[in-house]
């Protein structure tokens, strides 16, 4: 819980204040829980201006309970996007369709955007949303008024609140002020009718926002995750103080209600095709390194390396082929290349590309150099993967910082699994011993990290839900995975039986295809929302204290 | 987004789709096309509510556009009506559906106004809070052409509403609703009064400001509700037992602490009855020489007449004195040397057992906390402080009791807004800056001036017009079926009481005929107008027979619903966009619309007409010509049907009343007459003036918010806490019905008390169980219903965007249960229910929430739709098709309330058949 902040946010913009930079801007919100009432006509406001299709909500007020009868607190939440300071979709944004601009505002660019969802699984808050098909209100057709105001360039794309940025810019075309009048203020803000959103600069510090993070109690949500979020979320009032979350608020059953709008859904941006990149392409990656690595301690002659790395390149070409169909426009996924500095996405493509010319050349023309730049351009893919899934940071068991020895370990192993199946399926000769031994050393190490993995999963923020759907292999994947590989490795190692190793290869691989699968499929439980503090009312223990008068008189 | 981007018009319109506007909005449209609704800021500083409109307004673009819209003028061709006969609409053409309706009102005529029980044979329902005369044109001059029609058809409105506020509140304070003077008060008791979900955008701005600026609310209700989630503290009180709740709050104040300490004495003394002298036999003792009750000045030592210069005026104690008391049917009974005690002595004695336990074993509540509480409220009351308004000093008092719908209406009732004034007028709260105001009138004269209704009337009281209940006036033939006149005094009889009236007991008699009474007859001709009784009231299925006895009815129709599947003639009216109508805004309206300005504003055609529909203007002009009334119609249009009258003292606007005129020229007029009006003629605005400016304003004085300057002005008193003119009222309406041989009002006759004594409530729906033939015990829940900001009265539960923001807010998905009652159950959430009430049975999903007690259930709004396309899709459960409707459950103001005692089981898949074997 991060304590009550009486700083103005935006550390960014203060700072160039302070340094006296000319006209810094930070836009950002205050939202007063002590006076949203639920009413959803910021969220309806924001549907007419930015025509969003049904079931989309980039503003949201959700209807929170917390407590046990007799003692219960309700509240009113609004979320969206928060509009980051330091914003966790930008980088990873293959594109460049996510940008941030010098005022603090997180904006898309629909026709730059490829659809493929990083920046969704990235976001803390659920601010965005991918429409992959036309949606109408009353079914087959829409009205004359959808028609009207129906928005192409948004179906296959990311999606979220741009805080009405063309108001704010018209704004400067007007000489308005944003925040202070309506017509070029944001439509929840201008719109809601208990003056809970209030939009403004806060980087001024004689804007409303500023004014009110000074004088009222407020926090960010999700502080620790350090995205410096721009929604700041007022919870005092002059005559009620507000209070720490108690423990029944926490309470584990409550947080396992999917029904519990706190609790974050099951993402579905990344589905079993997205998956399937993680397990082909961990698994042929995995197989292209270790063939090298193996080789080299006699697994198999040189030469067959590049057979088994061509191999790979079939697999990890399935998989890349498997996050082809899931892109919402799969005609620009040539745009992925654009943000090598920042996203994992995009690394893994230049890897990728550098893998398969590698692979080419080296198969034309087998050298040793060869194998080995092949070799470590698969390393690389599979660091690549272990990352892009670490960044996705509005996934907690995605975003711990165990995935990517997680990820990268069962790659590495599934690998060596391969080597001792690829050969004796395609009946090339191969030593088993080395292969058993570094399987088997593999196979442990695998096991005791998904054990660190797991048990840290609680302190690291994973939701039950999340932890269950990791805890429904805590048998399945130690036993298949690992302890059935270490097993018949050591076993084959030990009695000179090669088929025991080919056995335990295909444990290996399927015991990593598991891992991944869940993680990806059945674990990508979203964040959630979460008050760091909470207004003090509510019936029994949760009301507000009692009062024996109060003498404020009203100007 | 695009914000007016060129090709784009800004349309200035208001929204009016629930009581507690309007608010008023702008469209954008292009090429005739709505595309989006935003707020009108233009009024950001006049508007209370900062100029915003709510969730619905959005609504109103989808409104327009739902392809499920009737899209042409309709008759029906099965002669057959049943809620399972398919009608056979067919489309016609305008012409001949006005030709339909026009010989059919010929014929009417031809016949006679009223049939042979004396009732009108024309009947007109329309739905709640007075909404639909904002929508429905020129249509009141067609019905004041017309002459006699029934409007006493309930459709939910008036006796499912505030009914006890309307008629008490009315009486008491000029409060047809009730309010707290929010931008002052600043600690509120609220018995399940749900303003968030209620009070529209200025209640919602106001109750906003209020909380952050330090005011303090607490919520005692069965459920959580949106309110209570906002408020301070949620006290979860045992259904129907407010006014135990209500009572032991006075009992602390007047007993557990020392009432001069804590009250407002010279409020008591001066503003109300407290001092008042009551003889023996419960009525008033007066003065023999002028007939006025009497006060003991303690400063002589003597009995004077209550308006006499009165050195000390006793509250306590009992004196001697000579007088008479004025019984009912002008019994005078004359007393010499008579011990006598004031009004406020009786209000002590009869509160003394109300204790705080007492009441905790009746309401759920602990004693401690409703100490308290009512220690709280004393302590915000700032007794003995002032307020300058607008330059006049005024008492500050800002403390507010208020009391939602079902503890409003039917049994206790009467009792919880007696308490609730009476805890007013303890601390000098009622009318004053800060405390509990009214906003309205609607059954006193001048329905323009609420403050213009503080007239003198008897015993130093308001004038109150009751219905007469003497031997020479009483109506003792109804003249509408729900016999307001005759039944209910306190109704009143102005053009709103026919819906404050009985209003299901034409639906009720329809069955069942009672003794003594007309022969209870269908109206030849029914015109239904922006309401749904066969979704909207209780035993919706029942009515949905009635409806089918019908022999010709008019809807006007949107789409198709369960009221108008039983239509002889569709008239697919514009709509909110594309129709034309200027109504009155600002001064004090509904919940929390108190305005420092008042005006005009306009709704007009916006856009090009999504289906082939007329604006209710052309209909009514069109009605009136086909009934021969045209010249009537155009006197009453003229004499101010349309909200403004045309002639003035100074102005003159009149229409030729000859000639048919368009609706433009109709409200071309109105728009000058009323800013003429406004202006005092300086500024004149045609129709395109305001069809330009979207509305225009000039100041309204916040001293008139107060009704407390004109009481003290006038001398005048509240009529609290004794209640002797209501009683002889009830009195005399007991002889009368005696009289005539009828005794099935005797139950209600028993509610006219000098001050109502407290019952338990909840076993008159026991009661009501056991004599149909259950057992209590096997419906051990209470269900109840709440409001939803996004769908009340707003005629829009056929519109998905709707949809998607209810949805956003707990309970709409289903019926909201307490999670461990439901766990006991084996339900769990998502689950599909059976909530079964003696008379049938609603199905819904299980919302399971720990904000809701364990023996209560709740059905947010009204639902169980079987034939509006999209919302029968829903799967939503209503109350109204489980709540009986009985005159065991209807009180003596006529109304009764949203809860049934109910069981609850899982569905089983035998439960769909069953279901429509229940609806058959």
């Amino acid at each position: 819980m991060n304590a009550p902040d009486r700083q103005a946010p935006g550390g960014q913009a203060l700072a160039q204040a302070a340094t006296g930079a000319a006209k810094a801007v930070r836009w950002g919100m205050t939202v007063d829980v002590n006076r949203c009432v639920g009413c959803q006509t910021c969220t309806i406001s924001c549907k007419h201006t930015n025509d969003t299709p049904p079931g989309v909500q980039w503003r949201k007020v959700i209807d929170v309970e917390t407590g046990t009868f007799p003692d219960v607190e309700r509240l009113f939440l609004v979320t969206g996007c928060q509009h980051c300071a330091e914003p966790s979709c930008v980088p990873v944004c293959p594109t460049g369709a996510t940008r941030q601009r010098a005022d603090g505002l997180v904006t898309m660019s629909y026709d730059e955007c490829i659809g493929c969802g990083y920046c969704a699984v990235a976001c803390p808050y659920q601010a965005r949303t991918i429409v992959h098909d036309e949606r109408w209100y009353y079914g087959a057709a829409p009205t004359t008024q959808e028609r009207a105001v129906h928005h192409d360039e948004r179906i296959g794309v990311a999606q979220k609140c741009t805080f009405c940025v063309e108001k704010i810019d018209l704004a400067q075309a007007t000489g308005h002020r944003p925040g202070e009048d309506l017509e070029v203020t944001p439509a929840c803000a201008a719109s809601c009718i208990s003056q809970a959103i209030v939009f403004g600069d806060f980087a001024d510090p004689a804007s409303r926002v500023s004014k009110l993070v000074a004088e009222r109690e407020s926090f960010q949500m999700h502080a620790q995750l350090g995205n410096d979020p721009q929604i700041r979320y007022l919870y005092s009032t002059p005559a009620v103080p507000g209070r720490e979350p108690a423990a029944a608020d926490l309470d584990e059953e409550r947080l396992a209600d999917p029904a519990n709008p706190l609790v974050g859904p099951l993402q579905t941006f990344w589905d079993w095709r997205a998956a399937m990149n993680w397990c082909f392409g961990g698994l042929g990656s995995g197989l292209a390194l270790m063939a090298a690595v193996l080789s080299s301690l006699g697994s198999t002659g040189a030469a067959i390396v590049p057979t088994l790395q061509a191999v790979a390149g079939v697999l990890m070409a399935i998989g890349l082929f498997f996050v082809f169909l899931k892109i919402g426009r799969k005609l620009r996924f040539w745009r992925a290349a654009r943000r090598v500095q920042t996203s994992w996405m995009t690394r893994e493509l230049y890897v990728a590309i550098a893998f398969y010319v590698a692979l080419g050349v080296n198969l034309v023309a087998p050298s040793r150099p060869g194998t080995w730049i092949v070799a470590i351009a698969a390393g690389a893919f599979l660091y690549c993967q272990a990352r892009i899934l670490q960044a996705a940071k509005g996934i907690p068991a995605w975003r711990t910082p165990h995935v990517p020895a997680l990820i990268t370990g069962t790659g590495l192993l599934e690998g060596v699994g391969a080597v001792a199946v690829v050969p004796a399926v395609l009946e090339l000769s191969w030593n088993a011993a080395p292969v058993a031994l570094v399987g088997c050393v593999l196979a442990l190490v695998n096991a005791w990290l998904f054990h660190r993995y797991r048990r840290a999963l609680e302190n690291e923020g994973v939701g039950p839900l999340a932890r269950r759907a990791i805890d429904a292999m805590a048998l399945s994947l130690p036993v298949v995975g690992h302890a059935v590989p270490a097993v018949l490795f050591g076993a084959a190692l030990a009695l000179g039986m090669p088929g025991l190793a080919t056995i335990a290869g295909l444990a290996a691989i399927a015991g990593g295809a598991l891992l991944k699968f869940t993680l990806v499929v059945r674990a990508g439980y979203q964040q959630g929302f979460a008050l760091a503090k909470l207004p003090q009312r509510g019936s029994g223990a949760r009301a507000a204290p009692a009062r024996s008068g109060f003498a404020k008189r009203p100007a | 987004m695009s914000d007016h981007p060129a090709g784009t018009r800004s349309v200035p319109q208001y929204c009016y789709q629930c009581v507690s506007g309007p608010d008023l909005m702008r469209v954008e449209v292009k090429d005739g096309v709505a595309l989006r609704v935003s707020s009108n800021y233009d009024i950001k500083g006049e508007h209370p509510g900062g100029g915003r409109v709510c969730v619905k307004a959005y609504g109103l673009v989808q409104k327009t556009y739902n392809p499920n819209r009737i899209r042409q003028p309709m008759k029906r061709t099965n002669p057959r009506k049943g809620r399972h006969e398919d009608p056979g609409f067919v489309p016609i053409s305008w012409d001949e559906a006005l030709g339909l309706v026009g010989a059919k009102l010929r014929e009417v005529r031809a016949k006679g106004l009223v049939d042979d029980s004396g009732f009108p044979r024309v009947a007109v329902s329309t739905g709640g809070g007075g909404t639909p005369v904002q929508y429905m044109g020129t249509f009141p001059a067609f019905m004041s052409a017309w002459g006699p029609m029934d409007q006493g058809y309930g459709a939910g409105q008036g006796i499912k509403c505030y009914h006890s506020e309307h008629l008490y509140g009315e009486l008491w304070h000029r409060a047809f609703i009730v309010s707290p003077d929010t931008p002052y008060v600043n600690y509120i008791i609220n018995c399940g009064n749900n303003v968030e979900a209620s009070g529209g955008v200025v209640g919602v701005w106001r109750e906003a400001d209020a909380r952050v600026r330090g005011a303090k609310r607490v919520q005692v209700e069965p459920h959580l509700s949106v309110t209570g989630a906002l408020s301070a503290e949620w006290v979860p009180i045992r259904p129907k037992t407010d006014a135990a709740f209500l009572f032991g709050l006075i009992h602390h104040i007047l007993h557990g602490r020392e009432w001069r300490a804590v009250c407002d004495v010279p409020y008591l003394k001066n503003r109300s009855n407290s001092p008042y002298l009551v003889g023996p036999n419960g009525w008033f003792l007066r003065d023999f020489a002028t007939g006025k009750p009497l006060v003991w000045d303690a400063a002589d030592g003597t009995a004077k007449p209550y308006d006499a210069a009165i050195g000390d005026a006793a509250l306590t104690g009992g004196y001697v004195v000579d007088g008479f008391e004025l019984g009912p049917d002008d019994e005078r009974i004359e007393h010499r040397r008579i011990r006598a005690e004031p009004a406020f002595e009786k209000l002590m004695a009869h509160t003394k057992g109300c204790t705080p336990e007492w009441a905790a074993s009746e309401c759920d509540v602990p004693a401690e906390t409703i100490r308290r509480i009512a220690n709280e409220y004393v302590g915000h009351a700032c007794v003995g402080q002032t307020i300058e308004i607008e330059g006049k000093t005024l008492p500050f008092r800002p403390v507010a009791v208020m009391l939602g719908k079902t503890v409003n209406n039917g049994w206790g009732g009467y009792h919880c807004c007696w308490a609730r004034t009476v805890l007013a007028v303890l601390v000098g709260a009622l009318e004053v800056p800060g405390g509990t105001l009214g906003t309205t009138v609607k059954l006193v004269r001048p329905a323009a001036s609420r403050t213009g209704s503080v007239q003198p009337g008897p015993d130093g009281f308001m004038t109150y017009q009751f219905n007469a209940t003497t031997k020479e006036a009483w109506s003792g033939s109804p003249h509408i079926r729900n016999a307001f006149k005759t039944l209910v005094p306190l109704a009143s009889n102005s053009p709103w009481s026919p819906a404050l009236g009985p209003a299901h007991l034409p639906w009720l008699f329809a069955k069942e005929q009672p003794d003594h009474w007309p022969r209870q007859t269908a109206p030849d001709v029914w015109f239904c107008y922006r309401t749904n009784p066969a979704i909207s009231l209780w035993d919706t299925l029942e009515v949905a027979n009635r409806i089918a006895e019908f022999p010709f009815t008019v809807c006007f129709a949107y789409t198709d619903d369960e009221t108008n599947h039983f239509a002889d003639v569709l008239l697919p009216e514009a709509t909110d966009l594309e129709s034309l109508q200027l109504v009155r805004i600002g001064s004090t309206k509904f919940f929390e619309q108190f305005w420092k300005h008042e005006g005009w504003a306009i709704r007009q055609p916006a856009v090009t007409p999504a289906v082939d529909c007329m604006d209710m203007t052309d209909i009514s002009t069109r009605l009136a010509q086909e009934a021969g009334l045209l010249e009537k119609y155009n006197d009453a249009i003229n004499r101010g049907a349309a909200g403004m009258g045309l002639r003035g003292k100074a102005f003159d606007y009149a229409l030729d009343p000859a000639v048919p005129h368009t609706r433009e020229a109709i409200w071309d007029a109105v728009c000058r007459a009323a800013s003429h009006d406004l202006s005092d003629g300086k500024d004149v605005r045609d129709l395109d003036d305001f069809k330009r400016e979207g509305y225009m304003l000039a100041p309204f004085p916040q001293l008139d918010w107060y009704l407390y300057p004109g009481m003290v002005e006038q001398n005048l008193r509240f009529e609290l806490p004794y209640q002797e003119r209501l009683v002889r009222h009830g009195r005399e309406l007991a002889h009368r019905l005696h009289e005539a041989g009828i005794s099935w009002w005797d139950t209600q006759l028993r509610e006219y008390e000098f001050m109502p004594t407290y019952e338990r409530f909840p076993d008159v729906w026991n009661e009501h169980l056991r004599a149909a033939g259950g057992k209590p015990e096997d419906y051990p829940f209470w269900a109840l219903t709440a409001r939803s900001m996004q769908y009340s009265w707003g005629a829009n539960v056929g519109l998905p965007m709707i949809r998607e923001m209810a949805e956003n807010v707990a309970g709409h998905k289903g019926v909201v249960m307490n999670r461990s009652a439901a766990k006991r159950l084996g339900i769990a959430d998502g689950d599909e229910i059976v909530l079964e009430s003696i008379i049938a049975a609603t199905r819904g999903r299980a919302v399971l929430r720990e904000g809701i007690r364990p023996d209560t259930l709740v059905m947010i709004g009204q639902f169980d739709h079987w034939k509006t396309p999209y919302a029968k899709d829903l799967g939503v459960p209503s109350l109204n098709t489980i709540a009986p409707m009985s005159l065991a459950l209807t009180d003596a103001t006529g109304s009764g309330s949203d809860i049934v005692k109910v069981r609850v089981r899982k569905a089983t898949a035998a439960d769909a058949k069953a279901m429509r074997k229940v609806s058959a």
